[in-house]
């Protein structure tokens, strides 16, 4: 019952943190200390898919465990990699040095203090982001209930990774939008400086400024900028 | 419940392909929510960057208000991050808005409410929703103009991700004011008195506000070489 309380209380917790501007390391370093307090494992990391779709470390619950999923990475093997590539999750495996499918990365782990191993893969729908490593100082797997678990901590984990992207890829348009409106700010007010100096109309003025920005090679904002700085050589408004 | 509101609203935006123009957007949104007009205000920084569309005069004038004097309903949804609503202008319960509330009722508006446009954490502007009658907004216009302002923030996002590196979406090159003819006199002005841009703007503004006109039509006579600083 209180493991139930406390579980709860985790995931509402975690949820709570989606809300709005949330740090997604952050709570993926929460939620890899949760499972390692709820599951009764010794360790807990997340690695998380780049653009490029090379796993990359995003959170561990130690450092001997941040230690050990660097080195399962540089190996390129290991239960993680395993649940990120299938898309399907990673048995309890006991661990033995130099043998199993991952035979480098096996004796890595014992050498940190770990003897099993365990990972889930990060999925929303078709989509796998990434893959949580629960690794054990014992051999005991886990019961179907701490699996359950685990695959809540999982699912969570990748529903805040798919939200975290998408607000930074929404942060970009919009910064893309407004980057843009400020260009054409500085090009109209441009356009009223040539427009004034050279005494030509507005469409004129920004005739010669393309031309001018054309022919040296410039941004039109830079020559926007230095017009409206009085910088311009005069010449980029003579006829 | 939302779905049947977003339903109601994308069919509205599939009918005459009015989601293709930012025109239509804001058409839609008066249709949706049967209110006087609707205007959407893009911002950044606490600032007012231009009207993405309006539907007819009266919404047109508080956009523009709002751009000049930096306060209304639009701004203070966009700062505050909720709905602002006011149901008289005339007899507001609190006095705000002192210089856009007479200029407002003077173009015609009674009622106005605003409407932060958001997606998760990005902040785009505000819907702008006016009546030319006191009175509230009834709970199922309200519900629809929340669902109508996630449906207009994440239109802006859209046209802007088809847009080329660095440019416009197209939809608001064509459809939005951005009030360009300022700035254009902003730089005439900054020639005529020598002084900065952001100076000139601020004397643009300080004759606009002195001779009671409109910003945008001092900058036109400016840039129509009809009226001269300095």
């Amino acid at each position: 019952m209180a493991r139930e309380t406390a579980l709860v209380r985790s995931l509402v917790e975690l949820a709570d943190t989606l809300v709005s501007d949330f740090d997604v390391i952050e709570l993926l370093t929460g939620l890899a200390n949760r499972c390692v307090s709820l599951l009764g494992v010794s360790a807990a990391g997340v690695m998380l898919a780049s653009p490029d779709n090379d796993l990359r470390l995003a959170a561990s619950s130690s450092e001997a465990m941040r230690v050990l999923e660097l080195f399962e990475l540089q190996a390129q093997e290991g239960p993680c990699l395993d649940a990120f590539r299938t898309g399907e999750p990673v048995e309890h495996q006991n661990l033995q040095a130099g043998v199993g499918p991952w035979p480098r990365f096996a004796s890595g782990a014992l050498e940190a203090g770990f003897r099993s191993a365990f990972a889930l893969p990060l999925r929303l729908r078709d989509r796998t982001v990434g893959a949580l490593n629960l690794f054990n100082a014992g051999q005991t797997p886990m019961t179907d209930e701490d699996l359950v678990v685990a695959r809540a901590f999982a699912d969570l984990a990748a529903i805040s990774v798919v939200q975290h992207w998408s607000t930074i890829e929404n942060q970009l348009l919009n910064e893309q939008l407004m980057r843009a409106l400020d260009s054409r700010v500085l090009i109209e007010q441009a356009k009223g400086v040539i427009f004034e100096r050279a005494g030509i109309g507005m469409a004129e003025a920004f005739d010669r400024l393309r031309s001018y920005a054309r022919s040296h090679n410039l941004r039109l904002t830079k020559v926007a900028q230095d017009a409206i700085d009085g910088s311009l050589d005069p010449a980029a408004w003579g006829p | 419940m939302p779905g049947e509101r977003l339903t109601r609203i994308l069919a509205g935006l599939a009918a005459d392909d009015r989601g293709r123009t930012a025109r239509g957007l804001c058409e839609v949104a008066t249709d949706v929510l049967a209110v006087s007009g609707a205007g959407v205000m893009l911002m950044a920084g606490d600032e007012a960057r231009g009207s993405v569309c309006n539907t007819n005069a009266v919404s047109a004038a508080i956009e523009e208000l709002q751009y000049v004097l930096g306060e209304g309903p639009c701004v203070d949804a966009y700062q505050q991050d909720r709905a602002v609503l006011e149901p008289d202008l005339a007899d507001p319960r609190t006095p705000r808005w002192l210089a856009f509330t007479p200029k407002a009722l003077e173009a015609g508006a009674r009622a106005v409410f605003g409407f932060p446009l958001r997606v998760g954490a990005v902040r785009l502007g505000a819907l702008n929703v006016y009546q030319d009658r006191s009175g509230p907004l009834s709970d199922e216009q309200h519900a629809d103009a929340l669902v109508m302002a996630e449906v207009v923030a994440h239109w802006l996002l859209d046209v802007q991700a088809e847009a080329r590196p660095g440019a416009l979406a197209e939809e608001l090159e064509l459809g939005a004011e951005f009030y360009f003819v300022v700035q254009n006199a902003a730089g005439v002005v900054s020639v005529q008195l020598g002084v900065t841009v952001t100076e000139a703007m601020i004397a643009l503004r300080a004759h606009a506000f002195s001779t009671d006109r409109p910003l945008r039509d001092v900058a036109r006579d400016v840039v129509e070489r009809k009226l001269r600083f300095g």
